[in-house]
């Protein structure tokens, strides 16, 4: 670390004339502006145009362009209903708590498809729906003028977002890396009923229910009324929604770690 | 004659109000009230995942949010016992030393424009739009950038980063020079503002004053250099100083330290040039991780896996000296989130700086302050 | 084209419409609608009416240009979208405040709340009908039209301080305090640079005045006047750097800050019909008004309203110069303003007053030339 310095005696900028250098300068940006000022035209032009992404421009008179990285916007979401696997995860990293899971159709009766609707007065854009979305259906675009007339045009239904999908805008090419080693669904056996619920509702038919043999009746004790049926979770295919945990009734699902 | 200067009143650049008890144009006596904007941002942490309170921190201070988000996370981190790869500290550096270009160049907009003089205004709005796009191009926003996480950062920086970082850093040192003629160069700036709002040093220390108005007045202290946190030991810099104590010395001290950041933030992207590397820690609790999933029934397993903690953490945050305090009692919320907000030292203090001066002393001082009302009242 | 004044334009027009319509009426009402005094004062009223027009446009597309220039020096464009770049933005503007509703504080004092800017308006609108833009405009009308002018331009202070007092706000009365000191500290230079060019062209006619500078303009050798001049035109027409009866860091808006809708648009406009009055001016006392320098190539100077034309050209370079200040200095502080304004620019003045006794006295400055034949 060098020896700090005093910041007065680094400044020689001292006023010549009274008021010359000021004006000097003004004039010297007048000119340069004359050429081109550095504002965009907003609606007449766009900072997603390709004159303003082709290359990143930092001139005399230009110094805007953000350039291609300008995809990594965090705009209005596009969801893609036809990947989408009903996991929750979006409504339950939403910190605004604007997302809510609407029936779609495409759904079978019993366990109806589920997609977030997003409520765009509320939404922060902080990006965690689609860093947690497991399929990558639901991400963000460069897309950023929502202006309505009414409030209940702000909430945007999973078909509009769909639409919007459609409309192949860039769509936020940073995904964040699943960590290497995250936790699992772990059983706790002697608690579970064998009930399927969890097998059941897992978006990703990741559970399997498993016999597992049942035990002879000890003396003075009862067999436990169970369905002798166990989950085994393939955990590549596990998406960490924790559904299973939710619908369990007997809590026997829980997170944990054995690696 | 009492007049409110505020809670909506030009001057304010925010929402807080300056009650000033003037004869004719000289200030008899001043008042600040704050308080217009509390929106309970401490409260509103101990509800949320450690995660999820950095979409906060982007609110507290709108225009250094990310000196706010690296201010808690080295706080949390502190309390949860996690440590970052080095590459993602070396990236939260680059972001605060860049939100110190950015938060500077606003006060500089603003503060000029007190003074009547809306050139530099645009001028300086112009160049933290560089900076602006610059954070749009790894974190997404411009604004709220949600980019820190407990454990690291959300993600590296894309590729061809460091090559556009490079040419806005040239370009943004060639403005200051411009800026310093426009107001330096002028002899009605410095009439406005040489031995204005004079605080000198022991009463800086006596009502808790820090940052660039505690430099001003001769006193070298500055955080990353008296209790070096993060990778600031490795990092060649110097602490801007200057001896007036007035308005002009904060100007010459704040300019220096965007010349200072920018040679910072040099030897930050040459460090990542050559460093590639993860930017997100390995084992985090699975709340963490970036793509987290609600917390279920599962209290006593956290409890019984990750030890309790308090966590402590102190940055040189672009206004001043800025500290936050973190409860960890094992839970996926932080039991109590408590921040120190520079400004609201600073613009307490404003009858040992502002009494004896006129009326139309009032906009450059407060300006000189850099006031953030969203950090004071959170 | 000399001949052709502004006055007598109107005169013929109301002429030739009062006959032709008396020729069809019947006989009594035939010899009234074409008596003499009816015809002028119509044609008072036509003046009038055209004159009004054209101010209120060119204030309209001063501001414009003032929006214009600001936005180049600010690395901007200034308005874009209203019309051939933003040339109707004002217009639509002034639209819109014409539409608001007006009111006034409860505690305000209705008469000089309501009787302030129109006073205003209607003090700066009347020294357009002095002011000659063209040869012939109103030559021989008015011998002290110079001096004229000025008094009618340092009413303002009365109405702004009236203006201010009534609205019953803290802010306005400290602007309208600041305003009527600033006024007043800078007319005694104003008029000690004006008596610079009285002397040297020995007439308070500005239409005297301007053909007084037919060898050469005034600006040479009267420069220190010209920047006493200016520098008090810019405290009285309160522009940047001394614009602070508004300064809108610390007095809101200053002396109109209670002020919407209409009376606020009033303001506005005799704010910038004060800043075309000072421009145009400058271009009488020092720019040689509507002449052109001999060099300049007869093509030039004689096609149809070229004197209105380059009058218009100065008047608006002139005020390029006056947003150029703007763009460039920040607002200097009341007690600095007065001590530079006593302290300074009287003394100034006084010795551009020497300058120019000296001058008259020497009869011809190397480079300039001679003067013309004094007299008036």
């Amino acid at each position: 670390m060098s020896d700090p310095v005093t910041a007065t005696e680094k400044s020689s900028d001292n006023p010549i004339l009274w008021v010359a250098k000021p004006m000097v300068t003004a004039a010297r940006q007048f000119a340069k502006s004359l050429v081109r000022p550095s504002t965009v035209i907003y609606p007449y032009e766009r900072l997603e145009d390709p004159k303003f992404r082709d290359q990143v421009r930092i001139e005399s008179g230009k110094p805007i362009g953000v350039g291609p990285i300008w995809d990594n916007y965090r705009g209005v979401h596009a969801l893609n209903i036809a990947t989408c696997i009903s996991c929750n995860l979006c409504a339950f990293s939403c910190p605004d708590l604007c997302i809510e899971m609407v029936t779609v159709p495409g759904g079978d009766p019993k366990h109806p498809k589920k997609c977030p609707q997003i409520d765009y007065g509320k939404c922060s854009y902080c990006g965690f729906c689609s860093d947690a979305c497991p399929e990558g259906c639901l991400t963000m675009t460069t897309r950023y003028e929502l202006s309505v007339t009414k409030r209940s045009e702000m909430v945007y239904s999973p078909q509009k977002m769909f639409g919007i999908y459609e409309q192949k805008l860039p769509m936020h090419p940073i995904r964040v890396e699943r960590p290497a080693n995250e936790d699992q669904i772990l059983l706790e056996p002697p608690l579970c009923i064998g009930c399927n619920a969890c097998a059941r509702d897992c978006p990703t038919q990741c559970i399997t229910m498993l016999d597992i043999p049942k035990p002879e009746a000890k003396a003075g004790e009862k067999v436990p009324k169970r369905i002798w049926k166990e989950p085994v979770v393939n955990d590549s295919d596990c998406v960490r929604c924790g559904t299973c945990i939710n619908v369990c009734p007997k809590e026997c699902l829980f997170w944990g770690n054995r690696k | 004659m009492w007049i409110n200067m505020g809670p909506q009143h030009p001057m304010t650049h925010g929402l807080w109000n300056l009650r000033v008890k003037i004869d004719g144009e000289v200030i008899l006596d001043c008042d600040p009230e704050m308080g217009y904007l509390h929106r309970g941002i401490e409260k509103i942490s101990e509800d949320r995942h450690y995660n999820e309170v950095v979409t906060l921190m982007d609110r507290t201070c709108y225009v250094a949010g990310f000196a706010w988000e690296h201010l808690y996370i080295l706080a949390s981190e502190d309390a949860l016992h996690i440590v970052p790869p080095e590459r993602a500290e070396y990236i939260r550096v680059m972001c605060e030393e860049f939100q110190r270009i950015g938060s500077h160049l606003m006060w500089y907009a603003a503060f000029v424009q007190d003074l009547g003089l809306m050139t530099p205004f645009l001028y300086g709005m112009r160049d933290r739009d560089i900076v602006l796009d610059l954070f749009q191009s790894y974190s997404g926003a411009r604004m709220t950038y949600e980019y820190m996480r407990v454990g690291g950062v959300r993600n590296d920086m894309p590729p061809g980063f460091s090559a556009h970082a490079r040419r806005a850093l040239d370009w943004l040192s060639d403005r200051f020079v411009e800026y310093d003629r426009l107001c330096l160069g002028s002899e009605i700036f410095r009439k406005r503002c040489d031995g204005l709002g004079v605080l000198k040093a022991s009463d800086c220390v006596a009502t808790g004053v820090t940052g660039p108005m505690l430099r001003s007045a001769g006193m070298r202290r500055d955080v990353r250099r008296d209790r070096p946190y993060s990778v600031y030991p490795q990092l060649d810099f110097e602490v801007a100083v200057a001896d007036g104590a007035d308005v002009t010395g904060r100007y010459l001290v704040r300019m220096e330290e965007m010349r200072q950041s920018i040679r910072i933030i040099r030897q930050i992207l040459d460090w990542l040039d050559h460093h590639p590397g993860p930017v997100l820690a390995d084992r985090l609790p699975r709340w963490l991780g970036a793509p987290y999933a609600p917390v279920g029934k599962e209290d006593y397993v956290l409890k019984r896996n990750y030890p309790k903690g308090v966590g402590l953490s102190s940055i040189e945050e672009p206004h001043g000296e800025a500290q936050a305090y973190v409860v960890n009692e094992g839970s996926e919320h932080p039991y109590r989130v408590k921040f120190r907000s520079p400004v609201f030292a600073n613009i307490s203090a404003a009858r040992h700086y502002l009494i004896g001066y006129r009326v139309a002393d009032i906009p450059p001082i407060m300006g000189s302050v850099d006031v953030c009302v969203g950090e004071v009242d959170r | 084209m000399s001949s052709a004044t502004l006055y007598s334009v109107s005169y013929f027009l109301v002429n030739y419409v009062l006959t032709h319509i008396g020729s069809v009426l019947p006989a009594p009402l035939n010899a009234w609608i074409t008596n003499g005094d009816l015809v002028t004062g119509l044609a008072v009223l036509v003046f009038g009416a055209i004159l009004l027009g054209a101010s209120m446009i060119n204030t309209i597309v001063l501001i414009w240009w003032e929006r214009k220039l600001l936005g180049r020096f600010m690395d901007r464009r200034g308005a874009m979208h209203v019309g051939y770049a933003g040339l109707l933005q004002n217009f639509a503007d002034g639209f819109k405040l014409f539409r608001k509703n007006t009111f006034r504080p409860r505690e305000a004092d209705w008469l000089g709340f309501f009787s302030g800017p129109t006073a205003y308006l209607v003090t700066s609108f009347v020294i357009f009908g002095i002011l000659p833009i063209s040869s012939g405009w109103n030559s021989g009308v008015l011998p002290l039209s110079l001096l004229l002018a000025l008094a009618i331009f340092s009413f303002a202070p009365l109405f702004i301080f009236v203006s201010a007092w009534s609205s019953n706000n803290k802010y306005s009365l400290m602007g309208g305090m600041r305003s009527a000191a600033q006024m007043i500290a800078y007319e005694v230079p104003l008029l000690l640079a004006v008596v610079a060019v009285v002397i040297v062209s020995g007439s308070f006619d500005l239409t005297t005045i301007v053909y007084e500078q037919q060898n050469y303009w005034f600006w040479g050798p009267l420069f220190l006047a010209l920047v006493v001049f200016v520098a008090g035109m810019l405290a009285e027409m309160e522009r940047i750097p001394f614009d602070l009866p508004e300064a809108e860091a610390e007095l809101v808006e200053g002396w109109n800050t209670e002020y919407g809708g209409m009376l606020f648009a009033f303001f506005m406009l005799a704010d910038y019909l004060r800043a075309l009055v000072g421009s145009i001016l400058v271009v009488l006392l020092f720019l040689g008004g509507w002449t052109m320098p001999t060099w300049v190539p007869s093509a030039a100077t004689s096609f149809p309203l070229a004197g209105i034309f380059w009058f218009m050209v100065k008047t608006y370079l002139v005020f390029g110069l006056f947003v150029w200040i703007r763009a460039s200095l920040p607002r200097v502080r009341t007690d600095q303003l007065l001590r530079v304004g006593w302290n300074r620019m009287i003394p100034l003045s006084l010795c551009a007053v020497f300058l120019a006794a000296a001058l008259v006295l020497a009869k011809c400055v190397w480079p300039f030339g001679c003067l013309p034949s004094m007299g008036v």
